[in-house]
């Protein structure tokens, strides 16, 4: 269950990148294919994490980014939920690549109107 | 939203390990320093981390067709969730073992990493290992300042665990098949497993070893020796 220290890894880093005083109300990220990183459990660990903390309620988006598979025989390249997949020309083992992403996009907040 | 107030998004692009990244930075400027070579071991429970490193160990002791006896200085670095076992194991074989209790942490970070580093005697070593806790998923995104990460399978686990284990097999420099020994009593295909490691990885070297008869651990303490001549060079970062 690597997405807990992922989750308190996050939380220290929307405290540091965001805005001081500013309310969280949402935070987005994207995580590559190789990370293996499970939505749900990432999902409870991030609110185990900012339960009673200033990031309480802050919601979290996960974008999942897909395997591209290319397949040597026909030359052909597709996105793809999972890696091990065939390819319509025939060929049953093309080529999975998937990156390790682990970034933060963007966080919504609340920021205050100048007086 | 409250009165006076603006719902607004903000742009950024940070990566979420940046705070391990940084100390595995620390930790790989040290190591580098010192002209060390580490290897980071990654394998599941029961794979033989700890079998293959008394193994390797022992050979670096007693010596062997790779690697003439007493020629390194292994220090290790071990990884358990809540026991010394592996740790008294390792001992048997070398002086300079540190045992990393995860308490229920399922992989090492690099703080742990170089907190040890502290607690053992690194003058004149040129080689360390870091067995990781047993978990083929979440060690791997870890990054402990290693030089390399060796990804060890072995045949009781099935044929599938490459395919199964993305981003072990991709990140990996080395996979090692373990327990090649009992292939006669089971059913790993092996052309199976080694194809689904070159689709992953077309060109990570793949090693089949027997810790307990010694079977490829010569190979295995040559492809070590080639990365110890590397760090020594400085060449590898």
């Amino acid at each position: 269950m690597h997405e807990f220290s992922i989750a308190e890894a996050l939380a220290a880093q929307v405290i540091k990148y965001g805005p001081a005083g500013a309310r969280v109300r949402g935070v987005d990220m994207k995580v590559g294919p190789l990370r293996g990183l499970e939505p749900e459990a990432m999902a409870m660990s991030w609110q185990a994490v900012t339960i009673g903390t200033a990031l309480e309620g802050a919601v979290l988006t996960i974008d999942q980014l897909p395997w591209t598979i290319t397949c040597s025989v026909c030359g052909r390249s597709w996105e793809s939920r999972v890696p091990f997949v065939s390819c319509e020309c025939g060929n049953e083992t093309p080529a999975p690549v998937g990156g390790d992403e682990l970034d933060i996009v963007s966080l919504t907040i609340d920021e205050e109107d100048a007086p | 939203m409250t009165e006076g107030s603006r719902t607004v998004k903000l742009p950024l692009a940070e990566r979420v390990l940046e705070a391990n990244d940084e100390i595995a930075g620390v930790v790989r400027a040290e190591l580098a320093r010192r002209r060390v070579f580490a290897i980071d071991l990654i394998g599941a429970p029961g794979s033989g981390k700890t079998a293959l490193l008394e193994a390797t160990l022992r050979a670096l002791t007693e010596g062997t067709a790779g690697s003439a006896a007493g020629r390194h200085r292994p220090a290790v670095l071990v990884g358990d969730l809540t026991t010394r076992r592996d740790a008294d194991r390792l001992s048997r074989w070398c002086d300079r073992v540190v045992q990393i209790s995860t308490g229920e942490g399922c992989h090492l970070e690099a703080g742990q990493v170089r907190g040890a580093l502290e607690d053992v005697d690194m003058t004149g070593v040129d080689l360390l290992f870091i067995e990781n806790v047993g978990n083929l998923i979440c060690p791997v995104g870890f990054d402990l300042g290693q030089n390399v990460k060796v990804g060890l399978f072995s045949l009781t686990e099935g044929d599938d665990k490459a395919a199964k284990h993305p981003y072990l097999v991709t990140a990996a420099d080395l996979i090692l098949l373990n327990k090649v020994d009992l292939a006669p009593h089971l059913t790993f295909d092996r052309g199976l497993f080694e194809e689904d490691v070159r689709l992953l990885n077309p060109k990570v070297p793949m090693l089949g070893v027997s810790a307990t008869t010694g079977e490829g651990i010569g190979e295995w303490l040559e492809w070590i020796e080639w990365g110890i001549a590397r760090t020594q060079g400085g060449a590898v970062a």
